[in-house]
């Protein structure tokens, strides 16, 4: 019976944690795994195990800030650190998520494309149904759709299994790390880094706990749901990288794009690998074009202190609406306009997005520590070692990214 | 005669405070203010000097305004600062925090906050909340003008006036949100919902202790269950009870129905017995039945009674009913006969009995149907209230229409706070 009780506790706060981890496997993280799986084999997958520690460790840190202040992370860095960092970080956070959601609308166009629709109508179609479901559609239904589209990913897992790999020195090379000293592999591996820890999600995730009113006394509930969530996303990073590794890798077949690897799929595993990876990748795909404008909008108009909310028409909540409306149709744009300047946005939001990661953390570490704000849930001095060496260690990483994207290297 | 004129704190902050021979004593870093009448008043400055933090008296000032701040005193008298909590400071307090906007029943940001000269004094006479607040705060007032000037719009003025604001407290440091009580009570209780639900759980229930017993009753009606249980549960029980009592027994017994079961009953110990029976006789039914959505405050008058008898009894009986178009006929069994809507009661001839005029072609729901049946039958027949009546043709209640309205279309402030 107590069983069951902790069990429907749980259910009850579950949600946040893992929703957020599930997005955070969009259109360009799925990229990175399959171009990792198909290039290098088994071998990046030992990265993954840290990836997931650093993830629960900032993730928790952003949750317990959600259910102590009961405030988003916007809402925080407004009020203790003034408009001109809100302002900035903001304009930032809008930048690098209208890249990603140019990301998430171009995954979606591949996948129809190589599932034979035109991109020409596809585009179009989603952009609107989104933006309709969204403004439109009530609160629930949308909720039910994202639950829904998160199990989808699972879609990853029984690919994993049907490309029927060796397990045993696929969790040889899961739990053993390796390194290879070329730029490549380099590259690859903190790439991996860089598109499983994004500025976003730290927002979204605290905003979502904030709404969901979870309270302290079910804070060790929350705690798990984020820690489930950070490990569902890599478990579906895992099996990517091992359909990819075990499939493709031998055959020496290099994949640039997630829809690439679908389509190299086809003759080596067969009609249902094919259409497992191109269906999850239009659905992931989708699912972040819903959240990223959205989650930006809110998160833009909070800071500033305007009115927000999708109910409300044009002239109630303007800004709000204009972001929204704009992110989505501007993206839709870049898509189909041929020549338009696609590799240099996914660089340019790439980079913004790694400049903007370490105050996103540095400020997140200061609020958590601030003892007015926490009281008695700051971090323990152990633990604030350990985040700020996982935050340093990240920052490093992705100011190596940043660097090597605008200088790339040769060699 | 130190201050005169307009200015506006982002314009202070980190300006440059000069000695009496015109050298750097530090800059502004803060400023303290005291509740004063008329307004609240500035009374000193808190200035950094070599990392250092010191306080400098309003009197010691010899210049105040947006282009020079100097200061009588030389930096060898300079008062050190020790940081106080109940100080009340200006960009740590109040700069940035959420407040409502009165007018338009939102919550939005102090962007910037208007200081002007009064008697010798600088008081805090309005906040910005507008866009030229931020733009003001960027350094870049100007560059907006100018391009709002190229759209041929101009950037407006959007500030709040202190008056509207609660006098200032020390408390304000600990609650952002700030509003006087009689415009608290003016605004309509949806709005007031709205609110609570747009901001930290916590601002929210400081903000709902603010309300007088009648707008809390109606504004939490309005606020979804989870939200209501929270603020509920951290009152204290004399007042809850208050609250609940004053709310429709339909929506107590909701309220109730989401506490843990102890405080439940504690509440409706300090609730008046009659009241306390009815809140009870809903607390029995299914949530997402007729039974668990119909209220008992309803007109149920007897059938030998004359029109204008009944007319009479209607004045002191309709105050506490929540739906007044309808009269339900109940014998003294407390069974339905019928029903006259108040139009046939007003047209009616005084001496007429209430049985000769009631309509007996009854539509009713039993206690156990499910919530859609009572909306069906609601719809069909354009009714404005179903009466709830069990197989032996007892009368329980009543389901209102704006019940139905409220789970086929819930209002906003029920549904979640944000979409994301």
């Amino acid at each position: 019976m107590k069983y069951w009780k902790n069990l429907l506790f749980f259910l009850s706060v579950m949600g946040p944690g893992i929703i957020t981890a599930n997005i955070d496997n969009d259109a360009s993280g799925i990229t990175t795994y399959s171009v990792a799986g198909a290039r290098f084999g088994y071998t990046l997958l030992w990265t993954l195990i840290p990836t997931t520690i650093a993830l629960v460790v900032i993730q928790e840190m952003i949750a317990r800030m959600g259910v102590i202040t009961g405030k988003g992370l916007s809402d925080l860095i407004r009020e203790h650190f003034g408009v001109k960092t809100a302002f900035f970080m903001m304009l930032g956070l809008f930048i690098a998520n209208f890249g990603n959601t140019v990301a998430n609308l171009a995954g979606w166009a591949a996948s129809m494309e190589i599932l034979g629709f035109s991109k020409f109508i596809m585009v179009p179609v989603g952009a609107v149904s989104i933006w309709i479901l969204v403004t439109k559609g009530s609160y629930r239904f949308v909720e039910k759709i994202l639950l829904f589209a998160c199990l989808l990913y699972f879609g990853y897992v029984i690919s994993g299994f049907m490309a029927r790999p060796e397990w045993v020195p696929v969790l040889k090379a899961a739990v053993v790390p390796q390194m290879q000293w070329n730029s490549e592999y380099i590259m690859l591996s903190i790439a991996i880094i860089g598109t499983t820890i994004t500025p976003w999600m730290q927002f979204y995730l605290q905003s979502s706990i904030a709404e969901k009113g979870i309270k302290k006394e079910q804070y060790k509930a929350s705690r798990l749901d984020v820690i489930i969530g950070c490990s569902i996303t890599d478990i579906i990073s895992f099996f990517i990288i091992v359909t990819c590794g075990t499939l493709l890798f031998p055959y020496g077949i290099r994949v640039n794009e997630a829809s690439e690897a679908a389509l190299a799929l086809k003759p080596l595993a067969g009609e249902y690998a094919y259409l497992i990876f191109s269906l999850s990748l239009a659905n992931a795909s989708l699912l972040g074009a819903i959240i990223v404008p959205l989650a930006t909008a809110y998160y833009v108009c909070e800071a500033m202190g305007w009115e927000a909310g999708v109910n409300k028409t044009f002239k109630e909540a303007p800004q709000f609406m204009w972001i929204y409306t704009m992110t989505i149709v501007l993206a839709s744009f870049v898509i189909m306009v041929p020549g338009a300047p696609l590799v240099l946005l996914m660089v340019l939001s790439a980079v913004v997005n790694g400049l903007l990661l370490p105050f996103v953390l540095i400020y997140a570490l200061l609020l958590v520590n601030n003892r007015k704000l926490m009281g008695e849930y700051t971090n323990s001095r152990t633990y604030n070692y350990i985040s700020w060496a996982t935050v340093a260690t990240i920052i490093v990483l992705t100011s190596f990214l940043v660097v090597s994207t605008l200088m790339p290297l040769h060699g | 005669m130190p201050f005169l004129g307009e200015v506006f704190s982002s314009e202070i902050i980190k300006k440059t405070v000069l000695d009496p021979k015109g050298e750097d004593l530090g800059r502004v870093r803060d400023l303290v203010v005291v509740k004063g009448e008329p307004l609240p008043k500035v009374t000193a400055l808190i200035i950094e000097r070599r990392k250092k933090s010191f306080y400098l008296p309003w009197q010691d000032l010899n210049i105040f305004n947006k282009k020079i701040i100097s200061s009588r005193i030389f930096a060898e008298s300079l008062q050190p600062y020790e940081t106080r909590e109940d100080d009340l400071l200006i960009l740590r307090d109040i700069l940035d925090k959420q407040i409502v906007d009165a007018n338009g029943a939102k919550v939005v940001r102090v962007n910037d906050i208007k200081l002007e000269g009064y008697n010798d004094d600088a008081v805090l006479i309005a906040v910005d909340v507008g866009m030229r607040g931020i733009l003001r705060r960027l350094g870049i007032e100007r560059g907006g003008e100018d391009i709002a000037r190229l759209f041929k719009k101009s950037l407006p003025f959007t500030l709040i006036s202190w008056d509207y604001l609660q006098p200032l407290e020390p408390k304000l440091t600990e609650i952002s949100l700030t509003i006087p009580r009689q415009m608290l009570s003016e605004l309509h209780p949806a709005d007031i919902a709205d609110i609570i639900s747009s901001v930290s759980q916590k601002e929210g229930a400081s903000f709902f202790n603010n309300l007088d017993i009648e707008t809390a009753a109606e504004a939490l009606s309005e606020l979804k269950p989870e939200m209501q249980a929270d603020i509920i549960s951290a009152m204290d029980t004399e007042k809850a009870a208050d609250i609940i009592e004053e709310m429709e027994p339909d929506e107590a017994a909701d309220v109730l129905s989401d506490l843990p079961t102890e405080r439940a009953k504690e509440i409706l110990e300090h609730i008046e017995k009659e009241e306390a029976e009815d809140i009870q006789e809903l607390l029995g039914h299914e949530e997402d039945t007729a039974g668990g959505i119909m209220t008992t405050a309803f007109l149920g008058f007897l059938p030998d009674m004359t029109v204008a008898q009944a007319a009479e009894l209607f004045k002191t009986e309709a105050r506490e009913a929540e739906n007044v178009y309808y009269i339900y006929v109940v014998d003294k069994e407390e069974k339905l006969r019928g029903v006259i809507s108040l139009r046939e009661l007003l047209i009616a001839e005084d001496d007429c009995y209430l049985a000769d005029i009631m309509e007996t072609n009854l539509k009713t729901v039993a206690p156990g149907e499910d919530e859609m049946a009572a909306a069906e039958i609601i719809s069909k027949y354009n009714l404005l209230a179903l009466p709830v009546v069990d197989e032996n043709g007892y009368m329980h209640g009543i389901i209102t229409v704006d019940d139905i309205i409220d789970i086929l279309l819930p209002p906003e402030a029920k549904r979640k706070r944000r979409k994301v």
